[in-house]
């Protein structure tokens, strides 16, 4: 009994992880419906500019949540300004933006490889190894850390949502971006800044993931693949959505360790991602992900 | 669009396809075969990883070869047939990627024509780069390699620094069983060996579960394989954490120990004995993980400063050392510095840069060395791996790692059960 | 005027013969590393160019073909090392067990555009995960050693070419056929094509067989030339975008575009090894997002336009030329 209470622990601590990485991306899908394959790549730029702040200025990880969001903020504007602003949307695109984005991917990894050298990196604050006792086992402080963001975040972008006009328009236009038009929504306007969202959370999740893992510019490929399962088994019905996906995904990953070898648990996520495609396209809530 | 994809005529196309090929062929139709000139020096090759996961071990091989290299051509150069010929290094930087190391291997052989090969460090890499080696015919030394299946091949030029991985268990497990012995330890006892998915780490399993087997007073309740260079082994440790077990047993490399440990303190992981194999000494890691962190960890090795004695080989090595960088070497810079030395003292016993007298030198080689055991040869039952003792060390709350096993060579006393967690 | 044309017809008949006298004397002219350069260029062309079945005729962009390749060298290497079947049988069976492995990715082929994508990126790191952790197929991280000097350098030079120009033959003659009309079809617009009895299940099905099994082979040649093969190297990421890359670069949907694409990027990646390891990654992806927003056919694309230009330029007055000359000639 006591195993399963730690196995439940650990799978709520890892749905607070996969929930931070998959909402930039749902978010991009779900009013652009483009799938951005750059996502890694942020992710892992949060990363190092996170690294970066604390190596050279000593900035706490969780101060420098804020200053990473708005760069990576930024950063997402210019890109979808640039770049993804060109492409035409959805399915009938092709697999152009797949593969626009994926350019920029490399293009990212390679950059952090030129600045920072391959070598593996981490960011160790004073508390990194820090655990507190709860009801008899261990939790990580810096994987609470992510899971108080990950309950606090959704909950402030679905308040921006449905309270702010911004928000309102982004619901909007996902629907129906041609009525927005007629109604005198700039659209383009509003997928730049959905587009920007979308890479604050990447970084944010990169700079997360950064406290827990060592990185360097390879990384992201992981994190993407785990993004997509919960996007894909999320629908794209909401924020809740993604929430309970991550959730599961992270329940089914770590109660598999009782079946399976540790090694092969992650290939449960993919087998998961490639069955809800094929079985399932609705997903297990919202809107269907196909079409 | 379309007018483009419906071609026109079959040889039109064929004649493009071939013209694409011959572009290519005319291209890499560049460099001519050189004149054969004078040798005025001996061309030595190796690849490291510089950058990658294995960086900083990368680093450490290099300090030693070039500390060789620069003792060798002190003297004027190498004693070669009577004449002094000056040692070159190219050092190439293989990102610890395997099929990076086999192609530049390729290219120093077939490109750049060094004589001979050093090799590069990690398993994996050292096993694939071999065979390049074996297939030019060209001798590779190498103090990186350590798992029995890279040498199981029988390559006729390959030769072996690293005792075998398997004996770093058992000897492991022989302290472990004199604590047993000794009442410290639960009798029988329950391990969770974890080991990385390479020969390496399946050497590693094979050592300590033979000797578990043999000795019946031990079970291994977790028996796993984790992912080379993973990055989150939350499961495993979950695993681990589930099985109660008394010992914790790991073969890892650097940088998957850094991590694993990290995340093991991370999750409020704790055993009467933990053990990484031959990780837990290294100056890097104690920073990386803190010193409070790294206590207690016991680590098999294949050579320790400690073992300079008051002259000979290993004093001369750590005073050089110590003099060129400025601290203590670990077993990296010492097993690089030794592969160097090796085979230049077989270039200089066979009088010429001729590959196949090299390697018969090799071969027969007996050096005075640096190493446990006072000699290094590459015995040809072992597929020309050289075999000797290791020595067992444990990390002490004071930031030091002496020896503890065996007995004739340690200068302290090892600590069992772990005090964090005696029970 | 005939004259003329019958001239130039000679002349490209020298050159073609010339040419293939040249890539069949390359081995007695070339070194050791450049003769392994082109051979790995040869077999880097032929999963480039089977990599294209699937990403340009079929139009379904596969992230997951190292899973193919890497089932190909392996099944490959356990054929060499434990039988004594020539090593083009056991190229063949790598080739086939990829294909019947690529066949257990049926149930995708329905998924259209970035979903089909997003589905292959899965299938391939789930392979990659399980083979890797299969030592006794794979070696484990460690990998496998073929037994050695099975061929000759200058040998597989000869196969890896004879496999190049197969896969481009094949290429050219999917095009050129039926085949090549239904796939341009559905590529098109599925549904409409479906209208005409097109069926796009069945084709996409032989098209995912022969692009593994291509893909395959090469890896199988792949794993007898290095001699020595590990599953991070063969199924990993990298891998796959490397096809990818070498297809979309010389480009996507062409017919002999993926070759061009193969020999550069083989070009670059090793002229870059020694000194810059990584940059040849920014490379390609700025010559990707280059690509995509500015000639979708890339290099090919490019060469067409250059043609296009020489014809209006030069040839298109020389024919304008002809046909009055011969109207003028006999009214």
């Amino acid at each position: 009994m006591a195993q399963v209470f730690d196995l439940v622990l650990s799978a709520v601590l890892l749905a607070g992880l996969y929930a931070m990485m998959a909402y930039g991306l749902g978010l991009i899908y779900g009013v652009l419906r483009v799938v951005n394959l750059a996502h890694g790549g942020v992710i892992m730029c949060g990363a190092y500019l996170g690294w970066v702040l604390h190596e050279r200025l000593g900035l706490d990880p969780y101060l420098a949540l804020p200053l990473v969001m708005a760069v990576t903020f930024g950063f997402g504007v210019f890109l979808y300004r640039v770049l993804v602003c060109h492409l035409p949307r959805g399915a009938a695109g092709g697999p152009a933006s797949l593969l626009l984005l994926f350019g920029v991917w490399l293009v990212l990894r390679n950059a952090a490889y030129l600045l920072f050298t391959a070598n593996d990196q981490v960011i160790r604050t004073s508390y990194s190894t820090h655990s507190l006792p709860f009801f008899g086992t261990f939790l990580s402080v810096n994987r609470l850390a992510v899971l108080g963001l990950a309950l606090v975040i959704p909950l402030a972008l679905q308040l921006f949502l449905s309270r702010t006009y911004l928000g309102k328009a982004i619901r909007a236009v996902a629907q129906n971006a041609d009525s927005c038009t007629l109604v005198g929504v700039d659209v383009e306007r509003v997928y730049a800044i959905t587009f920007g969202l979308g890479t604050a959370l990447a970084g944010a999740a990169g700079l997360l993931s950064a406290t827990l893992f060592s990185f360097n510019p390879a990384f992201g490929a992981g994190e993407l693949l785990k993004s997509f399962v919960v996007v894909v088994l999320g629908g794209l019905g909401s924020v809740l959505g993604t929430s309970v996906a991550a959730l599961i995904l992270a329940l089914v990953e770590v109660f598999a360790i009782l079946v399976l070898p540790s090694y092969l648990t992650s290939a449960v996520g993919f087998v998961m991602l490639v069955l809800v495609l094929v079985l399932r396209p609705g997903g297990l809530f919202g809107r269907p992900v196909l079409g | 669009m379309l007018r483009f994809l419906l071609l026109r005529g079959r040889a039109r196309d064929a004649f493009r396809l071939t013209v694409l090929l011959a572009c290519w062929v005319a291209v890499a139709c560049r460099s001519q075969p050189g004149v054969v000139a004078e040798r005025t020096e001996i061309h030595i090759g190796a690849t490291l990883p510089l950058t990658g996961a294995e960086a900083k071990v990368g680093g450490f091989f290099k300090e030693g070869y070039e500390l060789a290299v620069e003792e060798a051509n002190h003297g004027g150069g190498l004693e070669v047939g009577g004449k002094r010929l000056k040692v070159k290094l190219s050092l190439l930087d293989d990102t610890t990627n395997q099929a990076t190391a086999v192609s530049l291997a390729d290219r120093l052989i077939n490109s750049e024509k060094v004589d001979f090969l050093l090799g590069t460090y990690s398993t994996a890499l050292v096993q694939a780069q071999s065979t390049v080696a074996e297939q030019n015919h060209v001798p590779y030394v190498n103090g990186g390699g350590a798992a029995t299946d890279i040498y199981r091949r029988n390559y006729r030029y390959l030769f072996g620094l690293l005792a075998p991985v398997e004996v770093l268990g058992s000897t492991l497990m022989q302290w472990i069983d004199e604590q047993q012995q000794a009442g410290k330890i639960p009798k029988p006892a329950r391990i969770a060996l974890v080991w990385e998915n390479t020969a390496h780490g399946k050497d590693f399993r094979l050592g300590v579960s033979q000797f578990a087997a043999k000795s019946g007073a031990y079970s291994l309740v977790v028996d796993e394989p984790f992912e080379l260079n993973g990055k989150d082994f939350g499961a495993l440790l979950g695993k681990v954490k589930a099985a109660g077990a008394d010992l914790f047993l790991a073969d890892a490399h650097l940088p998957d120990y850094i991590t694993m440990h990290r995340q093991y303190v991370s999750a409020g992981l704790c055993h009467k004995l933990v053990s990484y194999g031959a990780r837990g000494s290294e100056q890097g890691a104690i920073e990386a993980l803190g010193k409070e962190n790294v206590a207690h960890i016991l680590s098999a090795v294949w050579w320790n400063a400690a073992l300079a004695g008051k002259d000979g080989p290993a004093r001369h090595f750590v005073d050089a050392f110590k003099t060129r960088y400025g601290r203590v070497p670990e077993w990296f810079q010492a097993l690089g510095y030794e592969s160097a030395r090796a085979l230049f003292r077989a270039i200089e016993l066979a009088g010429s840069a001729d590959r196949e007298a090299v390697r018969n030198q090799l071969a027969k080689l007996e050096l005075p060395s640096i190493l446990p055991g006072g000699t290094l040869t590459f015995p040809a039952e072992s597929g020309q791996q050289a075999r000797y003792p290791f020595v067992v060390q444990q990390n002490m709350p004071d930031g030091t790692s002496p020896i503890i096993f065996p007995r004739d060579v340690a200068n302290g006393t090892g600590i069992a059960p772990n005090p964090r967690c005696p029970n | 005027m005939k004259r003329w044309w019958r001239a130039a017809a000679r002349a490209k008949l020298l050159v073609y013969v010339a040419v293939v006298a040249l890539l069949a004397a390359a081995p007695a002219l070339l070194e050791p590393y450049t003769l392994n350069l082109v051979t790995l260029a040869y077999l880097m062309m032929a999963g480039a160019v089977g990599w294209n079945w699937m990403g340009g005729f079929v139009g379904q962009v596969s992230f997951g073909h190292a899973a193919l390749f890497g089932v190909g060298g392996f099944v490959a290497a356990h054929v060499l090392s434990s039988s004594s079947l020539p090593s083009p049988v056991a190229w063949l069976v790598g080739g086939l067990a990829a294909g019947s492995f690529a066949l257990g990715a049926r149930p995708t082929l329905r998924l259209r555009g970035p979903y089909f994508t997003i589905a292959s990126i899965g299938l391939g790191e789930a392979s990659r995960l399980v083979f890797t952790y299969w030592d006794w197929f794979t070696g484990g991280a460690s990998g496998l050693s073929l037994p050695l000097m099975r061929e000759s350098k200058q040998e597989l030079y000869f196969w890896g070419l004879g496999l190049a120009a197969t896969a481009a033959a094949i290429s050219m003659l999917i095009r050129r056929s039926a085949l090549g009309l239904e796939l341009l079809a559905i590529r098109a617009d599925v549904d409409a094509a479906g209208d005409v009895g097109i069926s796009a299940p069945s084709l996409q099905t032989r098209m995912l067989f022969l692009s593994g099994a291509v893909v395959g082979v090469s890896g199988g040649l792949y794993a007898s030339f290095f001699g020595f093969i590990e599953p991070n190297d063969m199924f990993g990421f990298d891998r796959s975008v490397a096809f990818v890359l070498m297809a979309v670069i010389g480009g996507l949907g062409t017919v002999h575009g993926p070759a061009l694409g193969a020999v550069v990027f083989v070009l670059v990646q090793q002229s870059l090894l020694a000194s810059y390891p990584e940059l040849y990654l920014g490379l390609y992806g700025s010559l990707l997002i280059a690509i995509i927003l500015f000639e979708p056919l890339g290099l090919s694309g490019l060469g067409l336009r250059l043609g296009r230009r020489i014809d209006a330029r030069w040839l298109e007055p020389r024919r304008a030329a002809a046909t009055a000359a011969r109207q003028a000639g006999s009214p």
